[in-house]
C-alpha cells in the first residue's frame, strides 16, 4: 500500500530553523574564513558600538577658488572649526601626497596648501614641523620635490623634509588584524611624531575609486622594506590594508585635503583637473574621505575601503554621523569623471 | 632626509655637525657607524644597501673600515642564505643582491656568497600561469606576465629594480649564465618602455604609457651589461638614448650619479654630467650628506 509521508507543522518549522542556522553559519564562515570568527565579531561589535554611541565626526569645508587666493585664511578657518588635534608644543609631521610629477596632471598636493598648513602649525605653537613623504614610484624624491615646487617652498619656509622611504625603522603593531599582518615597519619620524597631518589630494584612483587622506597614508611605510610601488601591501587587499593604516597610526592624526584643484578620471597619475575650489579638514579620516567622495559625486558606501572602515568602527561614513561645518557641500560638489575600472 | 644646503648637516638619530672634509672617501669613512655599517644618512640605522654600496665604492682603500663592514654584512646573513634590509628585519629580501655583490670579491666570504646566490636563484616574482590573468596583464599593462624577474620581497610581483640588482649580483658571483639570469634579461626586455628606458616595471597602465625614470633605466642597463648582452637589442639602444637625453637634463645627485655609472658602463657619452655632479658635491666630500648617494657618485667617477 502506498503511504504518503507528510511533514508535520512542527517538523517543518524545525527543518526551517535548522536550514536557517546552517545558512547563517555558512555565510559567517564564508565571510570570516580568512580573518577568523573572533576578529570578525570584534570588528562588527566595535562598528556597531560606534554607530550607536560615538559622537558625530566633525568635518569642515572651506571654499578657496585658486592657489593664488587666501589659502591660509581658508585653511585657518576650517582648522579652527573642525575639532582638530592640539598642536601646541607638538612635534608635527605634515604628509603631503607627492606620488609623482606628471606634466599637466594635478596628481600631487599643491605646495601652497602644505605651506599654509606650515603657517597654521606655527601659529598654533607647534614645537617642530617637518614635511615628510615616502614616494611610491621613484626612489629619488628630490626630482619630484624640484618639479612640484616643494624644494623652493621648503627652503623658503626653512622646513626640513624627511624621505620616509629611507628613514630609520620602527615596528608598528597593527591594531586591527585586517590583513593578517601583526606588525608593519613605519618610518621613525612618524612613530616619534605627536601629530600626523595627512595633506592629501582630492582625486580619483583606479584601484580605490577615490584617493584622499587615508590612501595618502601609503607614503608612511618605507620603500626600503616594501619596495616601489609597495605592491606587497596591495596584494594583501587594499581596503583591508588602508583600514590597518588608519586604525594603527602611532600618533594622533588629522587630515587636510587639497581640493582647490582636484583630479578626475585616470588617477592616481594621469587624470585631468577639476576646479573644485574646496579644502576639507577633519580629525576623523574616514569622515573626511567620505565627505571627499561626496564632493566628487561618489556614494561612499560604494567605495570598498570606506565601507569596510566604517563597518569596523574606524570612523564615520554615513552622512547622518558627520557634522559638516563651514561651506555648503552642495555648493562645492562636482561630478568627477570616474577612473577606469581595474579588477 | 633632505637637507637644505643652508642648513647644518643633521641626522634624525642625533643632531650633529661634521667637520669640513674634501673627498668622498673621507666622508664615507667618517660616516661609518659603530656597528660597521652605513645608513642612508650620517648617524642613521645601518642598512645592507648603503653598506654594500660603500664597500663597492671603497674597494681596497681602507682595510679596517672594509673589514668591519664585511663583518657586519656577514653577521646579518640569515639561515636561509638571504639578507633582510637591516638588523630589525627578520625576512630575506631584495637587499640580498647588494650583499652578494659587495662580498663577491672577498675570498673568505665565498660560502656566504654562494648561499646568497642560491637564495636569489631560488626566488622569483609571482608567476602567472592562468591564461585569463595573462591576457588581462597583456591588456592592462602590455606585459608578458609569464616572464618572471625578482620582487622586493618573497611573494611580491616582479619589478625592474630588484630584477636588475639580482642579475648584477649573480653576475658578480660568477653565475651570469644561470637560467634565472637569462629569464631576468627577458623580463627586462619585456618591461622596457617603447620610447626608451625603464620605470618600475609597467611600461603602460591601461591605455597610457608610463614614462621611464633615470634610476630604473640606469640599473637595468648596468644589469644588462653585466649579463653580457649586446647593444643590438632595441631595448638597450633606446635605453642608452633615453638615458643620455635624461642625464643631460638631470638635476639631482642620485640621478646624475646613476646615469653616469650606467652610461660609462656602455661607453656612452656623459656630456657635462660629471662636471654637474662635481658641482653638487658638498664641502664635506659628500653628495646630499648621504653615504649611499655618495657611494654611487664616487663609483660613477672612477
Amino acid at each position: 500500500m502506498d503511504r504518503k509521508r507528510t511533514l508535520s507543522r512542527r517538523a517543518f518549522l524545525r527543518l526551517a530553523l535548522l536550514s536557517g542556522i546552517a545558512a547563517g553559519a555558512g555565510i559567517i564562515y564564508q565571510r570570516t574564513e580568512s580573518v577568523g570568527l573572533g576578529n570578525y565579531l570584534r570588528w562588527m561589535a566595535r562598528g556597531g558600538a560606534a554607530r550607536f554611541f560615538a559622537p558625530k565626526a566633525r568635518v569642515a569645508l572651506a571654499a578657496c577658488a585658486t592657489y593664488d587666493a587666501d589659502v591660509l585664511g581658508a585653511l585657518r578657518g576650517a582648522w579652527q572649526s573642525a575639532n582638530m588635534p592640539a598642536l601646541r608644543g607638538a612635534r608635527v609631521v605634515l604628509k603631503p601626497n607627492l606620488v609623482d610629477f606628471v606634466s599637466g596632471a594635478p596628481c600631487f598636493t599643491h605646495p601652497r596648501v602644505t605651506q599654509a598648513m606650515i603657517h597654521v602649525a606655527r601659529e598654533l605653537g607647534a614645537r617642530t614641523i617637518v614635511v615628510a613623504e615616502g614616494t611610491t614610484f621613484r626612489r629619488d624624491v628630490r626630482a619630484i620635490l624640484d618639479a612640484t615646487g616643494y624644494s623652493e617652498m621648503l627652503a623658503r619656509e626653512r622646513v626640513e623634509f624627511v624621505d620616509l622611504n629611507y628613514d630609520d625603522l620602527v615596528t608598528m603593531p597593527l591594531a586591527g588584524g585586517y590583513t593578517g599582518l601583526k606588525t608593519l615597519f613605519v618610518a621613525r619620524t612618524i612613530a616619534d611624531a605627536d601629530v600626523l597631518i595627512s595633506i592629501a589630494k582630492l582625486k580619483t584612483h583606479h584601484w580605490t575609486q577615490i584617493s584622499a587622506s587615508i590612501k595618502n597614508l601609503f607614503g608612511i611605510v618605507p620603500g626600503v622594506k616594501y619596495g616601489w610601488p609597495k605592491n606587497t601591501l596591495h596584494i594583501r587587499g587594499i581596503p583591508a590594508f588602508l583600514a590597518e593604516l588608519a586604525d594603527s597610526l602611532p600618533t594622533r592624526a588629522g587630515a587636510v585635503v587639497d581640493g582647490i584643484v582636484g583630479m578626475q578620471g585616470d588617477g592616481p597619475l594621469f587624470g585631468s583637473a577639476v576646479a573644485s575650489g574646496a579644502l576639507v579638514v577633519g580629525a576623523d579620516l574616514v569622515a573626511v574621505d567620505a565627505t571627499c567622495a561626496r564632493l566628487m559625486g561618489f556614494d561612499p558606501a560604494q567605495i570598498d575601503y570606506l565601507n569596510f572602515a566604517a563597518w569596523a568602527g574606524i570612523g564615520a561614513m554615513d552622512a547622518s554621523r558627520i557634522e559638516l561645518v563651514g561651506e555648503s557641500l552642495t555648493r562645492l560638489a562636482r561630478v568627477y569623471a570616474r577612473p577606469p575600472q581595474v579588477e | 632626509m633632505f637637507f637644505d644646503p643652508n642648513f647644518p648637516l643633521t641626522t634624525s638619530a642625533g643632531r650633529g655637525t661634521l667637520k669640513p672634509m674634501s673627498n668622498p672617501e673621507t666622508f664615507l669613512l667618517q660616516s661609518q657607524n659603530a656597528d660597521g655599517g652605513w645608513g642612508y644618512r650620517v648617524g642613521g640605522t645601518s642598512f645592507v644597501e648603503p653598506t654594500a654600496a660603500v664597500l663597492l665604492a671603497l674597494r681596497g682603500r681602507n682595510d679596517a673600515a672594509e673589514s668591519r663592514a664585511r663583518a657586519w654584512l656577514l653577521s646579518l646573513q640569515r639561515t636561509d642564505g638571504g639578507w633582510g634590509i637591516a638588523v630589525a628585519d627578520d625576512e630575506s629580501g631584495w637587499m640580498t643582491a647588494w650583499a652578494v655583490r659587495a662580498l663577491a670579491d672577498f675570498a673568505p666570504a665565498r660560502d656566504a656568497v654562494a648561499r646568497g646566490a642560491q637564495w636569489l636563484t631560488a626566488q622569483a616574482g609571482l608567476r602567472v600561469d592562468d591564461p585569463a590573468a595573462l591576457a588581462q596583464a597583456r591588456e592592462l599593462f602590455q606585459i608578458d606576465a609569464a616572464i618572471v624577474g625578482w620582487g622586493w620581497q618573497p611573494g611580491d610581483a616582479s619589478w625592474v629594480h630588484p630584477t636588475a640588482l639580482a642579475i648584477l649580483a649573480l653576475a658578480a658571483a660568477g653565475q651570469s649564465d644561470h637560467a634565472r639570469v637569462r629569464e631576468g634579461v627577458r623580463y627586462l626586455y619585456d618591461r622596457a618602455v617603447s620610447s626608451g628606458g625603464w620605470n618600475i616595471g609597467n611600461p603602460r597602465m591601461l591605455d597610457k604609457p608610463i614614462p621611464a625614470t633615470i634610476q630604473d633605466t640606469a640599473v637595468a642597463l648596468l644589469a644588462l651589461r653585466a649579463a653580457s648582452v649586446t647593444s643590438d637589442a632595441w631595448q638597450v639602444a633606446k635605453g642608452i638614448e633615453y638615458l643620455c637625453d635624461a642625464v643631460a637634463r638631470a638635476q639631482t645627485c642620485a640621478e646624475l650619479a646613476w646615469g653616469i655609472l650606467a652610461l660609462r658602463a656602455w661607453s656612452a657619452d656623459v656630456g657635462d654630467a660629471l662636471a654637474r655632479l662635481d658641482a653638487l658635491q658638498r664641502a664635506d666630500g659628500s653628495w646630499e650628506g648621504n653615504p649611499f648617494v655618495t657611494a654611487i657618485a664616487a663609483q660613477s667617477q672612477t
